[in-house]
């Protein structure tokens, strides 16, 4: 068994090896981190040496993290120190922490990663080796010092130059092994004192920072100790200078004495002759100088001029100079240069400058000529202008800035060949600020007229304001919904309104003004769309709770059927605007749950009226009566019926509305108070008649509409005038006292009494069965032919005050209005 | 050069001293001295191609110059502008063509460099031949 697996592991180690023999890829190998270090503890950079490549192209990226942290940053600069390095700028290094460093290479087969190394950026710190070395032996008082002049290392951010470097120098004598090493401090020269003369010696300098460790020697600089025995080094000559093309002079510059006194001498000889000459005169021009006097100055001639170092033990003799004086001139700046202001004809001041010619050209002769330039700047600005001028000794200067001051400066060169001279001193002058009277009239004419046309403009604002300000910013257009009679609803005549609505019955009796609401007829056409008129009352609350009313499907308790319960909310939502009701709404504060149960209720109830053509009503069985429970609607609860609807399905919604009954029990409650009404009105149907036709009797008494609650009149609360059992069992219903409000409900035949209901016609139309004293119900149909919309609206609004008033308080309101007790509730036709 | 020969005057001292109509006749022999080395010159360069052509009309236009330049003195030397009686020309030509010869045998750099010293020269003289004629101009 062993054998058997060592034998697979070893075909396939073979297997391995050799596809990566075969390919002669494989995954890279591991690099190494060579070395990092810091130039100046502000920076740093890692270098490493890669791997094997594994015979694929390898990226290499190095990762670090810092002290223990988790995070694992990538490398901020790869190419900044040469390829194969990483480069840490100032952002990214921290002096006082531990860099964790990994380098991996990748290719396409894998990766591998090399070991980390762990940094310290102060413990890296080497800094380049310093630069410009430079050797000088001095011979003073026979002993000879070497000076050692040299600069701090170079870097690549010079801005920081704030770092303190130590300095060690050594030397040794070129022959010798040992090297003598001395500290110099911070310093960046050094005299040596004992050295051995004749001897070259070789000298190298280092640095460091205050931590870290030391640079690399600088590079080898050897020099020559001059003892006594050796001639002078070869002095060089500077330059040569004529000042006013009459004389000149010519400067040059020792080397090294060789260790004892040194003359100079300089020899010349012009052009054609053979003769040598020295320098005429040593002194007048200072040291290391010769001065040509007018005698000795030719023009138009060449001078081979060389200087000659001797000392005791030798001379040597400088490299030649040829010059010509002609071509060597450099004067004097100009002098008295003088700035004037003067005005032209317009009042506009302009510069007139004056200047001489340098005291000591001979300009009158004609035989130097000069040209002159000029240059000038506000006093603030960077840059100079430069003007040429010629070779005239004024110049007019007319677009200057008033209010600013200028600075002026002038030099000149001898036309032709020659250097120009130096600028002459800065001279300064200030143009005056033009204060004319003439700007200020227009100045002031300009703010007159600008605070006139301000005047003007501000006394059409006052007068024309709401013209002008309708004119930029028309105002928004309000919503026009078609079909509503605006005006009507702004009288706020409810009852008309209501029985436009043809909702009827809503609104309480007697004291009920307050109460009316104004409905929003729900229709299944799409024309169908009323302003709501705001009760006057209670707009923000209506308002309100139609908006609560409008979702119908949070958690509404048992406003289930969601599906078609929030169609027909969103429909009947859609339809509605705002709903009014009365106090009773405001008396029952609607909960959510009652909003929803009202809004359900009320749209389901809409939908079940009007629009029972549709699948909606399908889900309802509002416009059929079911079987087992007589539509029974306590007339104030159409909402209890259209919360029955939802939860019994069995309810008959439609003809509900008699009485807006305070149902304000939740859904299921309600359903069961309808429950009960309906048990009740079956006791009492079974009471007075049993019929087979299983609607409710509901005898509502509009005090202004006598029609089946159908009709759009405003709802009214009927009061139960008495229950009459006798062989036609009803509930009178009182008659509501204001009438006035509303339409007269105009029945035919006036002691008419709707006892019951006959039908339901349409499913949305309640026919009522007048009483055996009156007519039977043309009239009733009428109303619900009439404006079936309005009762359809009607009813819509009395199901949504019954939606509402049905929460929760509904005993309260039962009490305190004059709703029918649904306990008593007996069909009572008028 | 060629004109080295001749002897003018190096100092300003001497340009001073020396009365004007000298200093005219030098003028001109000068001019005269590079009249002919200088077409030679620029019949000489003509056949050089790796000069530029700027180079080609600045020769021509310099010859010409000199040559007007010449005319000019003579014409003003002959008006007696220059001196005050009127002197007849001197046969500066002749002089000037005896020395003429050797500029042909003289490199294009010495030639450059002795014709810009003469040059000079003679601007330096008709400077100084024109402050003393007419001081008021910016002398």
């Amino acid at each position: 068994m062993k054998q058997k697996l060592r034998s697979s592991v070893q075909i396939i180690l073979l297997f391995a090896l050799t596809a990566v023999g075969l390919t002669g890829q494989s995954y890279p190998g591991k690099p190494k981190i060579i070395r990092c270090r810091s130039l100046e503890k502000e920076t740093f950079s890692c270098w490493w040496k890669p791997g094997s490549d594994g015979g694929l192209p390898t990226n290499y990226t190095l990762f670090y993290s810092k002290d223990s942290e988790e995070k694992i940053y990538e490398c901020p600069d790869y190419g900044m120190s040469g390829p194969n390095s990483c480069y840490f700028d100032k952002n990214h290094t921290n002096a006082w922490t531990t860099y964790n460093i990994t380098v991996m290479a990748t290719n396409e087969i894998g990766s591998n990663s090399s070991d980390p190394q762990y940094v310290d950026v102060t413990s890296i710190v080497q800094p380049d080796a310093p630069v410009n070395l430079s050797l000088e032996t001095k011979t003073s008082a026979s002993t000879t010092y070497l000076w050692a002049k040299w600069s701090s290392p170079p870097l690549a951010d010079v801005t920081s130059n704030s770092h303190v470097y130590h300095y060690e120098l050594r030397l040794k004598p070129e022959e010798k092994e040992e090297w003598e090493t001395v500290s110099v401090g911070v310093q960046t020269q050094y005299k040596v004192n004992r050295l051995q003369a004749g001897v070259k010696y070789v000298v190298q300098v280092r640095c460091m920072l205050d931590i870290g460790e030391w640079s690399e020697w600088s590079s080898e600089r050897h020099i020559h100790i001059p003892n006594g025995e050796s001639p002078p080094e070869k002095p060089t000559i500077i330059k040569c200078r004529s000042p006013e093309k009459e004389t000149f002079t010519c400067w040059w510059k020792p080397g090294s004495d060789g260790g004892h006194r040194t003359n100079y001498t300089l020899l010349y000889s012009k052009e054609g002759e053979e003769r040598v000459y020295e320098c005429p005169d040593y002194k007048t021009a200072g040291p290391n100088s010769c001065y040509f006097d007018k005698k000795h100055t030719s023009f138009w001639t060449i001078y081979n001029i060389t200087v000659k170092a001797t000392n005791e033990i030798g001379s040597n003799v400088s490299d030649p100079l040829y010059v010509d004086v002609t071509y060597i001139v450099q004067t004097d700046p100009p002098v008295n240069v003088t700035l004037e202001l003067k005005k032209t004809v317009n009042r506009k001041p302009y510069l007139v400058l004056t200047w001489s010619p340098p005291p000591l050209a001979d300009v009158r002769s004609g035989w130097l000529t000069l040209d002159y330039e000029l240059r000038l700047k506000p006093e603030e600005a960077e840059e100079w202008e430069t003007i040429f001028v010629g070779q005239q000794t004024h110049y007019k200067m007319f677009s200057l800035n008033p209010g600013k001051k200028y600075i002026v400066q002038i030099h000149c060169k001898p036309d032709h060949h020659g250097s120009w001279s130096e600028w002459s001193l800065e001279k300064d002058i200030q143009i005056p600020t033009d204060f004319r009277i003439k700007d200020m009239v227009v100045w002031i004419i300009v703010g007159v007229l600008s605070s006139l046309i301000c005047l003007v403009m501000s006394w059409t604002m006052v007068l024309k304001g709401y013209r002008m300000i309708a004119f930029i910013l028309p105002p928004v257009p309000g919503p026009k919904i078609k079909g509503i009679d605006t005006h009507l609803l702004e009288t706020g005549k409810s009852e008309e309104l209501l029985s436009a609505l043809g909702c009827h019955g809503f609104p309480p009796t007697s004291d009920c003004e307050e109460l009316l609401i104004e409905y929003l007829e729900v229709e299944d056409s799409e024309d169908q769309q009323l302003m709501p008129s705001h009760d006057s009352g209670h707009p923000s609350k209506n308002t309100k709770i139609i908006a609560k009313e409008t979702d119908s499907d949070s958690g509404r308790g048992s406003c289930d059927s969601p599906s078609l319960l929030s169609e027909k909310c969103r429909e009947s939502r859609a339809i509605l605007s705002t709903l009014q009701t009365q106090d009773i709404r405001d008396a029952q504060e609607n909960n959510g749950g009652r909003h929803c149960e009202t809004h359900c209720i009320a749209s389901e109830q809409k939908i079940i009226l009007f629009n029972n053509e549709s699948t909606k009503s399908s889900t309802w069985p509002a416009a059929q009566l079911p079987d087992n429970q007589p539509p029974m609607f306590a007339y104030h609860s159409t909402v209890d019926a259209h919360k029955i609807t939802p939860c019994t399905v069995n309810v008959n919604i439609a003809p509900v509305l008699a009485e807006n009954e305070e149902k304000h029990q939740p859904q299921c409650p309600i359903m069961e108070t309808v429950h009960d009404n309906m048990e009740k009105q079956r006791e009492m149907e079974n009471l007075y008649s049993k019929t087979d036709q299983s609607t409710v009797q509901v005898k509502q008494n509009r005090p202004n509409d006598k029609s089946p609650f159908l009709k759009p009149k405003l709802m009214d609360y009927v009061e139960v005038h008495k229950v009459r059992q006798d062989k036609e069992p009803a509930v009178l219903l009182k008659h509501k006292e204001n009438s006035g409000k509303t339409e007269k409900y105009t029945v035919p035949g006036t002691s008419k009494e709707y006892t019951k209901v006959s039908t339901v016609v349409d499913h949305n139309i309640l026919v009522l069965m007048p009483d055996s004293r009156i007519q039977h119900i043309s009239a009733s149909q009428e109303p619900a032919m009439e404006t079936p919309q309005n009762l359809q609206q009607g009813q819509a609004e009395k199901n949504m005050s019954y939606c509402l008033t049905v929460p929760s308080e509904c005993k309260r309101e039962t009490s305190a209005s004059e709703y029918m007790d649904p306990s008593s509730f007996i069909p009572a036709f008028k | 050069c060629h004109t080295s020969g001749m002897l003018t005057p190096n100092r300003k001292e001497y340009a001073q001293k020396i009365p004007r109509e000298e200093l005219t006749h030098l003028i001109l022999k000068l001019l005269q001295a590079w009249k002919e080395p200088l077409s030679h010159f620029n019949q000489h360069i003509e056949h050089h191609q790796e000069l530029p052509d700027d180079s080609l009309s600045k020769a021509k236009q310099i010859s010409n110059m000199v040559h007007e330049l010449k005319t000019g003195v003579e014409k003003m030397q002959s008006m007696g502008i220059i001196s005050n009686s009127l002197n007849g020309m001197t046969s500066s030509e002749a002089a000037g063509l005896s020395i003429s010869n050797e500029a042909n045998m003289m490199s294009d750099s010495d030639f450059i460099h002795c014709f810009r010293r003469d040059s000079n020269k003679v601007q330096s003289y008709l400077k100084i031949l024109k402050c003393r004629i007419m001081p008021e101009n910016s002398c």
